[in-house]
């Protein structure tokens, strides 16, 4: 009976067996004591080639998302432009209006984890609003949340519009209209400015803001991929990584893409808590036009890392058909839902 | 005033008892359907699992989990090492106390730490940490065959080694059979010590709605409970026998050091079994070896009450069966420990040890106190030389 040893083996077994403890802070969850159908139990079909299958298990998560109960669902989101309602005011410019409503809403992060989101319009993330450089773009904000928020949109526009504290910043029940001139062209994106910042934003208020340039640019087959996380236990680090929100979406439900038709993704990095986040693609490479703002390539790459609000226009095309992977290139975000392919045919 | 009186003297005694009873029926009733402290909770769920068994197989991780928390836990997704993987549960809704043994088909790697997090339909995560991921041995023939050997060698075959002092014990004359005694009683305060330090921890290891602490109380005060009934038992006999004595006698006494030394044997295979299976140690020769040198002395301990010139010689038997209790035990533990192990089960034997223990303490004063043992010339001597040999050789087994 060795005193030092056996205390010392008993205490680490205690450790091990006592676990974890957590107690939950200040959150809304109705929606995860009500949802009922197990998502543990059932094995994803990871076995088709392009996914990472492999003989002891694998990778990925267990279950499938609720998009219908979400509201949104990130296939759609991909390709879903708002142009918002339209007309021509006196001096014969494009117009574009939106009625943007912030509310508090709980939404399936992962198959079964549930994160009490911030949102605009019910969806994470937001709606894509795209015109054309010069329109002008009117968006009417009511607050229908608990919070103060703002929409700041990444632009060239009056202080006024700014969307920040102070200039546009709608308290709860309160509206504001956000009016400017799209300008400049690229891919841009807006989110919420309200204080504490990080939270505004990491809990899902943002969105992509696409501004054509007036020439236009070749044809293409185009999407929108915001490379977004979540801290779903508010520990100050993201368990949930994504495009467009849902952890391994793209995976699970390949993007289906054409071989030889130019593919065109705005690739927007809103990640909160980590410095980096990046896209890699594989088995291609892509010509990059940084934020979107020239009609120039700026470079031809098959990754590149971004850091928060960085944004790129990329473009390529598949010679041929197949499942192709892309994800980060930070294998840990990799890991943890960032993780897609196209289905090329 | 007075018909009351009069009625209440009719109704039967047996119904009165039931009234309390009925009463806190229909409270029990009334907070499960109206549930008025719905009301005051605003507040968030506290989620909670304990981690009761991690096993780790050839293709993956088994863990058995209990919800250790006041709500209902939804396991919605698992991580092992900051990466989703693929699972199956049992149960992925635990309610409160419910268990769920749940299957992650991971690539472990053999002797590398492995972080298993529990993501809960609310976000929150529950981590467990193993430090070293090891195989973890199957109850086969041959590895019970092998933690039966583990158990003959730590606990039986020095208990019987400790147990041949007994002919110079017989020879010794009253003044160092006095220091024997307080020897003994030396080593089992030193035993007590242990066990109760032991179970505190255990008690706090064990997931905090089994009350670890009352557990470990519950087995002590068992034991010491128990034994003083059997006390009872054998002085009525012995009183039916006209021998006189409220004390009980050398060979009874022994047998009771050798069941209280048994009990805190289970306890000591109990937690080298689990150790062992959990990968927490390695079965180095010196740990066997230490383990072996101290509880030869818990042989000694034993056969000191039979060397009093008034004893009767002991069958040769006896010493086999005294032997036995306090050494087989050790095998029983080692088996618990690598297949079976909790810490509320723990908790609870190390409770029964250390009353037993207590118990036998008590016996040994006693018996003692009848020739002033303690107070002789060699008792303060023998005792602490009895806690002195158990620190010593302890430290052979760090």
């Amino acid at each position: 009976m060795g005193i030092v040893t056996r205390r010392g083996l008993i205490r680490r077994l205690g450790a091990g067996a006592l676990g974890g403890a957590a107690v939950l802070g200040g959150r809304g969850l109705a929606l995860a004591q009500e949802h009922s159908d197990m998502t543990g139990g059932q094995h994803s079909d990871m076995s088709q080639p392009g996914q990472l299958g492999h003989g002891a298990g694998s990778l990925g998560a267990v279950g499938t998302v609720d998009h219908g109960r979400n509201g949104f669902d990130p296939t759609k989101i991909l390709t879903d432009f708002d142009y918002g309602e339209t007309s021509k005011d006196r001096s014969g410019r494009t117009v574009h209006e939106y009625d943007f409503l912030a509310l508090d809403k709980e939404i399936e992060v992962a198959p079964g984890v549930f994160f009490p989101a911030w949102t605009y319009n019910g969806r994470v993330p937001a709606p894509t609003i795209r015109a054309t450089e010069g329109d002008r773009i009117r968006i009417k904000l009511v607050n229908a949340s608990a919070h103060n928020h703002t929409i700041h949109t990444h632009g060239i526009h009056p202080a006024g519009m700014d969307g920040v504290p102070g200039a546009g910043e709608v308290a709860p029940g309160e509206e504001f209209v956000y009016d400017f001139i799209a300008d400049p062209f690229g891919t841009h994106l807006y989110h919420c400015h309200s204080l504490p910042l990080a939270q505004h934003i990491h809990r899902g208020l943002y969105g992509a803001l696409i501004i054509d340039p007036k020439k236009g640019r070749p044809d293409a087959h185009e999407m929108v991929m915001v490379m977004n996380a979540f801290d779903t236990n508010f520990d100050g680090s993201n368990e949930v990584y994504a495009i467009n929100t849902v952890a391994f979406h793209y995976m699970n439900d390949p993007i289906k893409i054409n071989a030889g038709e130019l593919q065109r993704a705005h690739v927007i990095n809103i990640t909160e808590f980590d410095p980096l986040n990046s896209i890699h693609i594989h088995a291609n490479f892509f010509h990059l036009y940084r934020t979107g703002t020239s009609l120039e390539p700026d470079e031809f790459t098959d990754t590149i890392s971004m850091g928060q609000a960085e944004r790129h226009m990329i473009e390529f095309t598949y010679r041929e058909p197949g499942r192709f992977m892309f994800h980060a290139h930070q294998t840990e975000f990799v890991e943890l839902g960032w993780m897609s392919s196209f289905e090329v045919s | 005033m007075a018909t009351i009186t009069a009625g209440s003297r009719r109704i039967p005694t047996w119904l009165t008892g039931l009234v309390p009873i009925v009463a806190i029926a229909a409270l029990v009733f009334v907070f499960l359907v109206v549930n008025p402290i719905a009301t005051l909770r605003q507040i968030p769920p506290v989620e909670a699992i304990a981690f009761e068994r991690t096993i780790f197989q050839e293709n993956g991780i088994e863990l058995q989990l209990r919800n250790d928390g006041p709500d209902p836990v939804r396991i919605a997704q698992v991580l092992v090492n900051d990466a989703y993987w693929d699972f199956s549960a049992t149960d992925a809704n635990l309610g409160r106390l419910e268990t769920s043994d749940l299957r992650i088909p991971y690539p472990w790697e053999d002797g590398m730490p492995v972080n298993i997090a529990l993501i809960t339909s609310t976000g929150v995560t529950i981590e467990h940490e193993v430090e070293v991921a090891a195989l973890t041995p199957e109850p086969d023939a041959s590895t019970l065959g092998i933690y039966a050997l583990l158990g003959l060698y730590i606990g039986v075959i020095p208990v019987a080694i400790g147990l041949m002092w007994f002919p110079s014990l017989r020879r010794a004359d009253k003044r160092w059979l006095n220091f024997f005694l307080a020897l003994t009683l030396g080593l089992l305060v030193f035993l007590l010590i242990d066990t109760v330090a032991e179970g505190l921890e255990l008690s706090a290891a064990t997931p905090a709605t089994l009350n670890g602490l009352s557990l470990f109380a519950l087995g002590a005060l068992g034991a010491v409970l128990g034994l003083m009934a059997l006390e009872v038992k054998l002085n009525a006999r012995r009183h039916g026998a006209q021998t006189g004595s409220t004390a009980v006698g050398g060979l009874a006494l022994a047998y009771l050091i050798a069941g209280g030394i048994g009990l805190h044997n289970m306890g000591e295979g109990l937690a080298v079994g689990a150790a062992l299976a959990t990968g927490e140690t390695a079965l180095g020769t010196f740990l066997v070896l230490g383990f072996a040198l101290h509880n030869t002395t818990e042989g000694l301990a034993i056969v000191a009450p039979l060397g009093r010139a008034n004893e009767q010689r002991p069958s040769l038997w006896h010493f086999a069966a005294l032997g036995a209790v306090a050494g087989v035990p050790t095998i029983f533990g080692a088996w618990l420990g690598g297949f079976a192990y909790s810490p509320a089960w723990a908790a609870l034997a190390f409770g029964v040890a250390a009353g037993a223990i207590a118990q036998v303490l008590w016996q040994i004063g006693r018996a003692m106190s009848k020739d002033r043992g303690l107070t002789s010339k060699l008792g303060p001597a023998g005792f602490i030389a009895g806690f002195m040999v158990m620190y010593v050789t302890g430290l052979f087994a760090a």
